[in-house]
């Protein structure tokens, strides 16, 4: 279960919050969505999760399992199984898909004290996976992400995810950039992975993503508050009426 | 030729010689503030004066007869006109030569030091690996135990002591132009061994040369060596120098070095060379490249060595058509300050001309690059595009770039870049977020960034035996286990 308590958020050094008391809990086994305007504090909630720099938490709590991952590096968090696919994917020039995925599993599998994957277990898992994204094997064998296209970028992180296996899930605007088909492809992936031993949380603006992956739960972030939270039908209500209620509220 | 000659400068000389450069400051800035024309005579440093006087004291027992000593004779006189070369000589502004060297390590033309083939395997680390026909030189001597090379018919390879008495030897200690270059000047006046290599035309080399150059010994010592390597045309070769030090050997030692190649026409050269010697020593050195019509010369430099390197490189396009590729890593940690220093002469059209550089400065490190391009009159057609890329490690750290470009000629393609930065955050912490650990993501991402330079050589063992030496750079450098 993943339980944020009255999360206070501010970008260090700045004076302005961001998450002004943001609370939110989602047991394993459910896919949780989050959508809000642009600049409700959506991906802060993203990278405050992962443990980025350059965020300060001035007050409340994020626990992963009843432990409190505040004062866990990023790696930690990885470990312990929560994973981040980012709206913007970093090109790492010169590391090797493979050997970038390889690394980040058998770093992750000797944290958790399992053995490393031999290379032939390993590529048989990433040539199963990434068949089922429409990866191309010879794509893994250039730099990360350096010279994908938005789509091929976002198929990766799925990927990563897929190979990782992670128990969080947490996807930050998965859909944008995505075409109607990689959107497909993309939310395929997602949906085979639920699980009753997963948590999940889709972050997004536009609720077309949420046709495929249908959430067992919507929750509108606005002015760094969850605002109003309902059924998957929320998300559709919000796609008629857009944000402006909790805008304007927010004002 | 064995044993080394008594011609360092003392111990008392040396705390001589740290008081006395203060009390000279004076005279120099009189030499500074323009009154050279009024005759002030510039005073040499006692290193200066310990390099021309010790070389009359030992002169009599280099190799070669009475022209190769007029040869000697020549350049040493150079060298006492020169200089020890210091930061207001533009081409060493950031190498103050004559500030850095405080003292003359005794020559040393040998050591009867007995050194094994496995003392050299692991001097070698991963180089070791490379199936390479070694000659190999101890201390400044040809060492024929542990060569495997002799004559053949493709390959012929002997040592300078032995060519220097053959008839027309001079030409192997000549300037070749470069009479302002008193680091050349000091190798030829005390060459004292080196590889005469002359590769037959259209011989295609399936194992590499390995020149192999071993520090051993618990002293100290000056070496210089030199080498003449003559490619005939259409000839495949892969040549590689290794500067290393035997485990357990002094940390320190001074190290002149020089390798002349001429390179045929229609002939293909990689040449690596790879200084991985104590970090406590002294290593300067010229590569001087010419190149006949259609070759193609890759040269390749893998530095983590010593405390103070120059390696200064010239290339001389001599034939049309030719075309080079001139890259390196440079691997700097404590207090070293390592310099490359590059002239490329395209003196003919359509040459070809690409240079990446990649340096990593941890510590106090200090990198030098400086790198200039000439388009001669005429070269028309050049294509030529350099770049130095350096990843700061440290705050303390520093770099000093001077990429230069002269063009004489009016239809070519041109460029150079430089840049130097500290290692992406956000690379570092897309592979944290991953589950890499913070040391072992630094490690992959300098990793990368070396890599792009060292992907350029093109045989596989030998660039994976210059990406291991990377690695276990990496593994041994301070700012990988932060965490």
């Amino acid at each position: 279960m993943l339980e944020i308590r009255d999360l206070h958020v501010k970008v260090e050094g700045e004076e302005r919050e961001i998450l002004k008391g943001l609370s939110l809990k989602i047991p394993k086994g459910e896919v949780h969505a989050i959508m809000g305007p642009n600049g409700s504090g959506k991906s802060t909630l993203a990278y405050v999760l992962v443990g980025r720099d350059g965020y300060e938490v001035t007050k409340g709590d994020i626990l992963w399992n009843g432990e409190s991952v505040l004062e866990m590096e990023p790696e930690e968090r990885a470990a312990k199984g929560i994973f981040l696919a980012f709206q913007y994917p970093i090109e790492i020039p010169g590391v090797a898909g493979l050997t970038f995925m390889r690394s980040a599993l058998n770093a992750v599998r000797k944290t958790r004290g399992e053995a490393e994957l031999t290379t032939p277990e390993f590529m048989k898992l990433i040539k199963e996976k990434a068949h089922k994204l429409n990866i191309d094997m010879e794509m893994l064998k250039r730099p990360v992400n350096v010279g994908f296209s938005g789509g091929e970028k976002k198929r990766s992180e799925i990927l990563q995810m897929e190979v990782l296996e992670p128990s969080l899930c947490v996807m930050d605007e998965t859909d944008s950039g995505l075409d109607i088909d990689a959107l497909r492809i993309v939310a395929e992936g997602v949906n085979a992975m639920r699980s009753k031993d997963r948590a999940m949380l889709v972050i997004t603006h536009y609720q077309r993503l949420l046709n495929h992956i249908v959430p067992d739960r919507v929750h509108v972030l606005a002015d760094g508050r969850i605002r109003k939270s309902g059924g998957a039908n929320l998300a559709l209500e919000l796609e008629k009426s857009g944000y402006a209620e909790f805008q304007e509220e927010a004002a | 030729m064995e044993g080394r000659l008594p011609i360092g400068v003392g111990s008392e000389a040396l705390n001589d010689l740290s008081r006395s450069a203060e009390s000279r400051a004076p005279a120099r800035q009189d030499v500074a503030l323009g009154r050279r024309a009024m005759n002030v005579a510039v005073l040499k440093t006692k290193v200066e004066q310990a390099l021309t006087e010790n070389f009359a004291a030992v002169e009599d027992q280099f190799p070669g007869g009475a022209e190769a000593r007029k040869v000697r004779d020549a350049a040493i006189g150079r060298f006492g006109a020169l200089g020890l070369p210091n930061r207001r000589v533009e081409a060493w502004k950031y190498t103050d030569l004559r500030n850095a060297l405080k003292e003359v390590l005794p020559l040393s033309t040998g050591d009867k030091a007995p050194v094994t083939g496995s003392d050299v395997s692991a001097a070698l680390g991963p180089l070791a690996g490379i199936d390479a026909q070694q000659v190999v030189f101890v201390n400044g001597a040809y060492c024929e135990d542990l060569s495997t090379i002799g004559s053949g018919s493709a390959v012929d390879v002997r040592s300078l002591a032995e060519a220097l008495s053959l008839p027309e030897a001079t030409a192997l200690l000549s300037a070749e132009g470069r009479d302002d270059d008193p680091v050349l000047a000091l190798n030829a006046a005390y060459a004292t061994d080196g590889a005469v290599v002359h590769i037959a035309d259209e011989a295609k080399l399936d194992k590499p040369l390995l020149l192999l150059f071993v520090r051993a010994g618990t002293e100290p010592c000056f070496t210089v060596a030199r080498n003449v390597v003559s490619i005939g045309k259409g000839a495949d070769v892969t040549l590689i120098e290794a500067f290393v030090t035997l485990p357990g050997a002094s940390q320190g030692g001074q190290e002149n070095a020089a390798t002349k190649i001429s390179v045929g026409d229609g002939a293909s050269v990689a040449h690596v060379k790879c200084t991985i010697d104590a970090l406590n020593g002294t290593h300067l050195a010229n590569w001087l490249v010419d190149l006949g019509a259609h070759a193609t010369y890759n040269g390749f430099q893998f530095t983590s060595g010593c405390k103070l390197l120059r390696n200064q490189i010239g290339v001389a396009f001599k034939g049309e058509n030719a075309q080079i590729d001139i890259s390196g890593t440079f691997l700097v940690r404590g207090s070293q300050h390592v310099d490359t220093t590059l002239v490329v002469d395209h003196a003919v059209p359509h040459g070809t001309s690409r240079e990446l550089f990649k340096g990593v400065l941890e510590d106090q490190g200090r990198g030098v690059f400086q790198g200039k391009v000439i388009v001669q009159p005429g070269a028309q057609k050049t294509d030529g595009m350099q770049m130095v890329r350096v990843l700061m490690l440290s705050p303390d750290a520093e770099f000093d770039s001077k990429p230069e470009l002269e063009i004489y000629a009016d239809d070519v393609v041109c460029g150079h870049g430089s840049t130097s930065a500290e290692l992406d955050e956000d690379l570092l912490f897309y592979c944290r977020s991953r589950g890499i650990p913070k040391a072992q993501a630094r490690a992959l991402l300098i990793e990368s960034f070396i890599g792009e330079a060292i992907e350029k050589v093109e045989r596989d063992d030998v660039r994976e035996a210059l990406a291991e030496l990377a690695r276990q750079w990496l593994a041994e450098c301070g700012s990988t286990k932060r965490t």
